[in-house]
This record gives structure tokens, sequence and C-alpha cells, in this order.
């Protein structure tokens, strides 16, 4: 019945089933269709892991994250009233759970992942993931220290400051829907992304 | 507009993110200012650099995400359903298979009926009333009389049913009507779902472009789209489209207003498709946009 759905790299749901919309799975997994609802987390479980990994910059966390994302959709899915999309719904839950461990970090102070080495500022996290990395190795260099000068910009935002420019920059999201994700108005949005790529411009600066 | 101000509105005018008056002040102004240019495309240099930081999602995690939440769920029930009230309670208890409910129920209504009839107060409309009450009311205005009492005016709405066929005129003006108008999302969803089934008149087509333009729900802005695909060669719609591609928030609005696009090829509309390469953040939706240029035989950049 829903067999259609399909999610590609960018998150974006690009074959909905033409008879049965995303609406039809929420109510179908309202009424306790297991298979529904799993169909509807894979609609946007790899936007939520990529959300959560690229601002949270740890997978351990961003597994978490996921789990009690879609765990908090299933428990209460049956108050969900179409009053919002179901996907503003879902990110406003991700992002709520993310700024919680960006601020729980902020307060623990937390060790950042970019460290100093031979090579010069390199996130830990990104050469864990480049198992096999190929091509020019000045090149490689070169990218693995402007990942770690990144990583360590937006290390030095706010908490809500790197969700805006994540959520704005890296998955496309407009303002005014960002604002509604974080529970602010689009206008503070603004001036939080206005701050934020400012930051980073300056932190970056010498390194462009 | 200054080069202060024009260079304060840079950052958020290469996210699109101004208004349109503004970012047409800023636009005068940097046809004519180098320094304003200069400082656009250093902006652009720095998030292009900003793009290069690595992309972590890995399918490794994620499928271990996907297990763990397969567990997970097994182990959570989720929360109750509100209670639906006594109507749909009583609809759930005539689905229950139980021996003899029909019966049993048709005897609980003629009692129900009687008792309603007896023991309701005369003053109540008890026995005397010979309709059913309005089931919404709404109260315009209240106005003291000259007796000491009150004059209250009262919109009253009664519910009924309406049945009918698809090709029944009354029944398609009341489904324009619930996709134009109805609060309730879900209501305008099924609507359209049916609607696309059943007609092709003008004022269907135009329902939906209302829809797809300014319904603020996404479900129901895709389940319009998706409504609007017999009309692919319209030049009303495809123009619709192309202004849902620069403008709808939703990327999965966006993309399905693409796919949309592709089934003909118009030249009309090859400069918002351009402008759209421009001007698109999603990755994705940019890629569709430059292959679909590319179909048409037109240039992917405005010269």
């Amino acid at each position: 019945m829903y067999e259609a759905a399909e999610t590609v790299s960018a998150g974006v749901p690009v074959a909905l089933p033409l008879e049965s919309v995303e609406a039809e799975l929420i109510r179908a997994a309202q009424n306790g269709d297991g298979d529904a609802f799993e169909r509807l987390v894979r609609l946007y479980d790899q936007s939520v892991l990529r959300i959560a990994i690229n601002l949270l910059r740890s997978p351990d966390e961003a597994r978490d994250v996921y789990q009690e994302a879609f765990l908090k959709v299933y428990k209460n899915l049956s108050s969900f009233r179409f009053d919002c999309s179901f996907h503003t719904w879902l990110y406003r839950i991700v992002t709520n759970i993310c700024l919680d461990h960006l601020r729980r970090r902020k307060v623990r102070k937390e060790e950042s992942t970019v460290v100093q080495t031979e090579d010069g500022l390199v996130d830990r996290i990104s050469r864990v993931a480049e198992e096999h990395p190929t091509g020019d190795p000045e090149r490689q260099m070169w990218n693995r220290q402007l990942s770690g000068r990144i990583s360590l910009a937006l290390d030095a935002l706010t908490p809500r400051e790197r969700t805006v420019f994540e959520l704005r920059h890296y998955e496309g999201l407009r303002l005014r829907a960002i604002g509604e994700m974080i529970g602010t108005s689009e206008e503070a949005a603004k001036n939080c992304l206005f701050r934020a790529t400012h930051k980073m411009r300056v932190s970056l600066e010498t390194f462009i | 507009m200054n080069c202060q101000e024009t260079q304060v509105e840079i950052p958020l005018y290469v996210y699109g993110e101004i208004s349109s008056d503004v970012e047409e002040l800023v636009e005068a102004h940097l046809e004519n200012c180098q320094d304003c240019g200069r400082e656009l495309s250093r902006q652009r240099t720095f998030l292009h650099a900003v793009d290069q930081r690595e992309d972590l999602t890995d399918a490794a995690l994620l499928t271990a995400c996907r297990a763990d939440l397969h567990r997970a769920v097994h182990t959570v029930a989720p929360a109750p359903k509100p209670w639906p009230g006594w109507f749909a309670g009583l609809r759930e208890f005539s689905a229950m298979h139980i021996p003899f409910r029909v019966p049993v129920g048709a005897m609980a209504l003629v009692l129900l009926g009687w008792l309603g009839a007896h023991y309701t107060p005369e003053r109540f409309g008890g026995a005397r009333a010979g309709v059913a009450e309005p089931m919404f009311s709404s109260v315009r205005s209240v106005q003291p009389d000259a007796s000491g009492g009150v004059q209250i005016a009262v919109d009253d709405v009664q519910r009924h049913v309406v049945s009918g066929s698809l090709r029944d005129p009354r029944i398609q003006a009341l489904l324009v009507s619930a996709v134009r108008e109805e609060t309730n999302p879900g209501v305008r969803v099924e609507s359209i779902g049916v609607l696309q089934k059943s007609a092709d008149s003008d004022e269907i087509r135009n329902a939906l472009i209302d829809a797809i333009t300014h319904d603020p729900n996404a479900t129901v802005r895709l389940k319009a789209i998706e409504g609007l695909k017999q009309y692919g060669g319209d030049a009303t719609v495809r123009k619709a489209m192309a202004n849902v591609l620069l403008k709808d928030d939703d990327p999965g609005v966006r993309v399905k207003a693409i796919d949309l696009l592709t089934t003909h090829h118009d030249d009309s509309i090859v400069s918002v498709l351009q402008d759209v390469v421009q001007k698109e953040d999603n990755s994705y939706i940019r890629t569709r946009t430059r292959n679909l240029l590319e179909t048409m035989k037109a240039s992917v950049g405005t010269y």
C-alpha cells in the first residue's frame, strides 16, 4: 500500500506514494499500524540522523538523538492533529533534543572534537570517517585542515546560532520554518543567522 | 541604499532571506558599486568554503539506529488516543463483533428515544420537539431589551450528511469550498484527493492552484500538486509550479513541483529555472533543475 515511499540523499521525499500521502501513513500509524510507522520513519530518518550528527559531531550522541526523537514521535503520534506539517513537528523535536545536548555540552565544557596535529587543526571525527582517502594528498590535507577550522568555528557559536546555521546553510531550510522549529520568530532567526555567519567568517578569514 | 547599508544586507541576501523590496535596492546598488560587488563575492567564497565541511552521515550508523529503534518501539507503548467523544465511542462499539449487536443496538436506540421524549422537560422542547437541536451555535450580538430581558442574535449551524456522485456539481462545489476554506488540513487533503479523481473543470484547477500558492500546510500543498498532474501542460499550472519552485519553504514541495514541470517542456519557464539554479539551496533540487534545463537544451546560467 505504501511501497512507493523513498528518500534521496538530500533527505527529501521524492516519490511519495501516488495514492497514499504522508497523511495516510500518519493516520495508519495512529491506528496502531507498526509497518506504517516504520515507513513514516524512513521518509525522514536520514535527514534526522544527518542533522544530529552534523550538529553534534558525535556518532554516539547522534544515535541517542535519533532514538529519543522517534520514540517521542511514536509515543505522541496519537495527539498529532495536522495543525502543522509532520516534517515541521519532527524537526522541532529533533532540533530541541540537539539544542539540549549542545547546551549541556557548553555547561560541561566538553572537549572539542578539533585537535591540533602536525598537519594543523583537524576534526577527529572527520578523520575517523575518512577511511579510504583517495586523490591528491596535499588537497586532502588542506581539506582536513579546513574541515577542522570549520568545526572549530562552529564550536564557537552559541547552541542556537549553530542550530540556525546548520539548518539554513547545510539543510537549506527557510528561516521562517527554522523559527517555527526552534520556537522563535523569523526575525530572531535572521539575527541568529547574521551573527553566526559573521562569527564564522571572522574565524575563517585568515584561512580562506 | 549606500555601501554600508548594502554590506549589512549581503549575508542574508546571499541566502535569499531579505524582502523583495530590499533585495531590489541591494541589486540596484550592486550594479553600480564594485566594492560591494567584491564584498558579495567574498561572502560567496566564504560560504563555498564552509560547504567543504565533511558530512559525517554513514550508512552503518543509520542501520544501527534503525535496529535500535525497532527494538525500542516494541518495549514502549504509544500514548493512548485522546477520548474520541461519545459519538465516536458509539461508532467504535458498533464496529465490534458481538453476536446480536444489530438487534440489541436497535432496541437500545428505541429505548433511548422513548426515554428522551418522555423525560426531557417540556421547557427544553421535550416531547414537543420536532427537529434536532442545532449542533453548533455562535452568538453574533447581545442587546438588553426594555423589559429587563435580553435579545441574543445566534447563528446556528446544523451538521448533516450530503451524499452524491462525484460528477454532481453540488458535491464538487462543496469539495472546492472545503479545499479553500476548511480549517482542518486533514479534510483539505481528503477533499483534494477526491477532486483529483473526479473532475477536470477550471474551478477545480484554480482551487488546487490556490492551495499550492496559499495553503500553510505542506502536506496539503503536496497533495494539490499531485492533483494538478493531469494539467501538466497547462500554462497557468506551469507558471504556478515555477512560482512554487522559487518560493515554497518546503523542499519536498519544491521537488514535487519540479517532478511536474519535467513532464512537459515549456520555454516560457526557462528564466525561472535558471533563477532556481542560482538561488536554490538544496543541492538535489539544483541538480534536478539543471538537468531539466539541459533536457530543454537551455543554458544553465544567465549571461
